[in-house]
């Protein structure tokens, strides 16, 4: 299976309006009983977007999929993670992303997602921490102030 | 190489990262080297801005903590990618209500995520998504391609003349072409495969029906034991009253007590003169504390619940099959699906049955001849016999216990229901004697037609008349004479007066093998009855006089039947015609391949007997012809082997309920 992946670099190239209005289209038409094949191709499509909205849609879809149809179990679990590293959870796509490494080490999509994912986190890391030390020098340099004129009005 | 190593063991490659140099994993937009100088330089102006506070120990103490943990990069990263998680992420799953919402939907438990099963697939959900998408463009792509061939078929000699090129562009082609084959074999699995989810889901939903439909089943059932329940603890009630206001009486006046208590029981088979005093609602309640037996056994009462079990089967699914009679059954109704029904046969017999349970409640018993024609109206039972009279008779009155199971031995050939399960007990022989309260003699000839609305009872009899009687009184309140009407219409047509043109009494007469009066029905103050002649008369009960004459079929009349638009009836022309009540023309008609016996139509349907082992039925709503019963079912095989269903002579129907009776006597329930 490890081949049929489309790497992360895929998820960012959004469909056309078109194309989705097609997978959408699709979608609805089959109502209650949509079939399994047709809903993951609107999830992909919907992922694949730019939308925060449209890509939530794809990931709640996905684990529709996920709860229903235990036999795409192992596939969903690929575009879980992918669908929540888009949409920043990073938490919940490592939990998938190393799920499915577990089961399938030698998974190349998985490893470069996961490399992604630790990249992304650590960054953000850093630059939450940056932002979150100064905001306590800042609170710090007012207090010292305060202190020190209050000092000088005794 | 990396790679590689990376799959091996995640936490090996968090603490690479962090103790080497190499910050490739990190990417580095903002080296965190940058950062930790930043935190220092931060730290240190901080401090030398609040020199003079050092003094405070607490402030100081508080800096220089958030000085040393800066000092500490090693452990700072590693807390971070501890937690895994940014801290963007942080506040937005803390914060947005509809990310929490979302989350909430997508989530994934942990024993779902474990449960993993090992599936091989044809296809991957990838590939899926690939064959699917090209559809779009696929039309353009197709049509130019088709158009690029037949400019190549045309330009055949130009490919001979520049080889290369062309042999370039085909082999390009046909590598497209190649793409697209293994595409469309992709796209065959995947429609293979969706048709087996579908199929499997129809299974599941098929075995989910049968599920709710046992359970359905198994509801009824129980819904009639707790009738039979209520119904038990009613009576007794109902008798401790009766017994405490028999002893009040009784203690009150001692002297007076059997002369006013004795005339109603006088005897079971009542005479004409205490019935003609005594209203018959109000027979149960003067009866009952006189007959002690009453008290132990629970009178029969309808029940109260709606049974739906019947709608829900597939139309045309038989219920049950009863072996009633052991002759032609001559006429059967019941009051509800799953209700009582009553059916005559030639073999004098008068049964009444459980429809619930298909067993056989008791007999009715008085009449000196077959039972012609006979309705279920609620309790009461009317009967016209051969013997010119009609009989009414109260089944709430009967002594039937419907889940006693102590075993008579009572042998006369005939079966009592569901013969092989668990012995159903014959009826007890007097188990009906209680049911009969009136007799209606006038007639003068067999009565072949009776139909009971209210408290009209109308009878058509061979003696060419119809009867209209009241019940309460149990007297013949009007009676009129169909020659003498066809007389009066003929005569005033001969002058001209009246608007029944085409009709010529003299042209046909009353067919013999049929009874005069086939048909009829009162509502109100209307009757329709339906003669041999193939006449259908409208009269207006509150003249006497025939008000519209309905010309048309061409051979008698034999079953008859009408709501508030339209009349239907059946003929031994071997047609059913639907006429217009407002215009008196035929809105619709169809013709079978014998006489019509018998006809009756519901909401939906039209079904008619017409002289074959089957049920005729007409869908009203979609106008499709379908057959139904014992007949309908027997293959070709069957029919080598010689084995018949007897022709259907008489049918009923009723919210989707059909009761059949056949030649043999056999009677058959079924859903439509």
């Amino acid at each position: 299976m490890g081949s049929n992946l489309p790497y992360a670099a895929d998820a960012e190239s959004p469909l056309r309006p078109a194309e989705l209005q097609v997978l959408r289209a699709q979608y609805e038409k089959e109502g209650d009983y949509v079939g399994v094949q047709t809903k993951f191709n609107y999830a992909w499509g919907l992922i694949k977007s730019s939308e925060r909205s449209e890509q939530q849609l794809g990931v709640q879809l996905l684990s529709d999929i996920f709860k229903t149809t235990p036999e795409r179990r192992r596939e969903c679990l690929y575009y879980l993670a992918l669908g929540n590293y888009k949409l920043g959870n990073y938490a919940e796509a490592r939990r998938y992303n190393e799920l499915l490494l577990e089961k399938e080490p030698g998974n190349l999509q998985s490893q470069s997602l996961r490399t992604l994912i630790d990249d992304k986190v650590s960054r953000e890391g850093m630059m939450g921490l940056a932002i979150a030390g100064g905001v306590a020098v800042a609170a710090g340099v007012l207090g010292g102030f305060m202190m020190r004129s209050a000092r000088a009005n005794r | 190489m990396a790679g590689a190593n990376h799959s091996r063991n995640a936490s090996q490659i968090r603490s690479r990262a962090n103790d080497s140099d190499n910050d490739s994993v990190l990417g580095a937009v903002i080296d965190t080297r940058q950062i930790e100088a930043f935190g220092r330089k931060v730290t240190a102006t901080a401090s030398h801005l609040m020199s003079d506070a050092a003094s405070t120990p607490h402030y100081s103490g508080a800096l220089t903590s958030i000085q040393r943990s800066m000092r500490r990069p090693h452990m700072q990263r590693s807390v971070l990618s501890f937690t895994q998680q940014a801290p963007t992420e942080l506040v937005r799953s803390k914060i947005s209500t509809s990310e929490i919402a979302h989350r909430a939907v997508a989530f994934i438990s942990d024993e779902q995520l474990h449960n993993i099963p090992e599936t091989e697939h044809t296809y991957s959900l990838f590939q899926g998504f690939q064959a699917s998408l090209p559809d779009i463009d696929e039309n353009e792509h197709r049509k130019g391609h088709r158009r690029r061939g037949q400019k190549l078929l045309g330009a055949g000699p130009d490919i001979d003349e520049d080889g290369p090129p062309n042999l370039v562009k085909l082999k390009k082609r046909r590598n497209q072409t190649n793409h697209r084959l293994e595409m469309m074999g992709i796209r065959k699995n995947l429609c293979s495969s969706e048709i087996r989810e579908i199929d499997n889901k129809i299974a599941n939903l098929n075995s989910m029906r049968r599920i709710v439909l046992d359970r359905l089943a198994g509801l009824e059932a129980e819904e009639v034991e707790v009738g039979q329940e209520i119904l038990q603890l009613d009576n007794q009630i109902e008798d401790m009253t009766e017994e405490e206001a028999v002893r009040a009486l009784a203690e009150s006046t001692t002297t007076l007590e059997p002369g006013q208590m004795t005339p109603p029981a006088t005897d079971d088979a009542m005479d004409a003169s205490f019935m003609s005093e005594s209203i018959y609602e109000k027979l149960p309640s003067v009866k009952s504390p006189k007959s002690p037996k009453n008290k132990k056994r629970p009178s029969y009462v309808k029940r109260k619940s709606m049974p739906v079990l019947h709608e829900h089967l597939e139309p045309g699914s038989n219920i049950r099959t009863l072996p009633a009679h052991n002759d032609v059954v001559t006429a059967i109704d019941f009051d509800a699906p799953f209700g009582t029904m009553v059916t005559a046969s030639l073999d004098d017999t008068v049964r009444v049955w459980d429809l619930n349970l298909g067993r056989c409640m008791g007999f009715l018993e008085g009449h000196t001849a077959s039972v012609r024609c006979l309705q279920v109206e609620d309790n009461i039972v009317a009967t016209g016999s051969q013997d010119a009279t009609i009989r009414l008779w109260d089944i709430s009155r009967a002594k039937y216990e419907p889940f006693e199971h102590n075993v008579h031995t009572e042998d006369d050939g005939l079966g009592f229901g569901n013969e092989g399960e668990d012995e159903i007990p014959p009826p007890h022989p007097d188990a009906m004697e209680d049911c009969h309260f009136m007799t209606l003699e006038a007639h003068v000839a067999e009565v072949t037609a009776i139909h009971l609305r209210g408290d009209t009872l109308v009878s058509g009899s061979a003696d060419k008349t119809l009867r209209q009687w009241d019940m309460v009184k149990g007297r013949c309140v009007q009676t009129l004479d169909v020659l003498w009407a066809a007389a009066q219409a003929s005569a005033s047509h001969s002058l001209g007066t009246t608007g029944d043109t085409d009709w010529k009494p003299t042209t046909r007469g009353a067919d013999a093998n049929y009874d005069f009066v086939g048909a009829l029905q009162v509502f109100d103050a209307a009757l329709a009855c339906g003669t041999a002649d193939g006449m259908v008369r409208l009269w207006d009960l509150r003249s006497g006089q025939v008000h519209r004459s309905l010309v048309g079929h061409t051979g008698a009349v034999t079953c008859l039947q009408f709501d508030d638009v339209h009349l239907v009836t059946g003929s031994a022309d071997r047609s059913i015609r639907i006429w217009d009540l407002r215009t008196g023309t035929i809105a619709d008609a169809f013709a079978y391949d014998n006489p019509i016996t018998s006809m009756m139509f519901d909401t939906r349907h039209i079904v008619a007997a017409a002289g074959e082992d089957i049920v005729k039925v007409y869908d009203k709503t979609d106008g499709r012809h379908w057959d139904l019963g014992a007949g309908a079912k027997l293959t070709v095989e069957d029919n080598m082997e010689g084995k018949t269903a007897s022709t259907v002579g008489k049918v009923r129907l009723k919210d989707g309920f059909l009761v059949e009776g056949r030649r043999s006597g056999e009677i058959g329930c079924w859903t439509c």
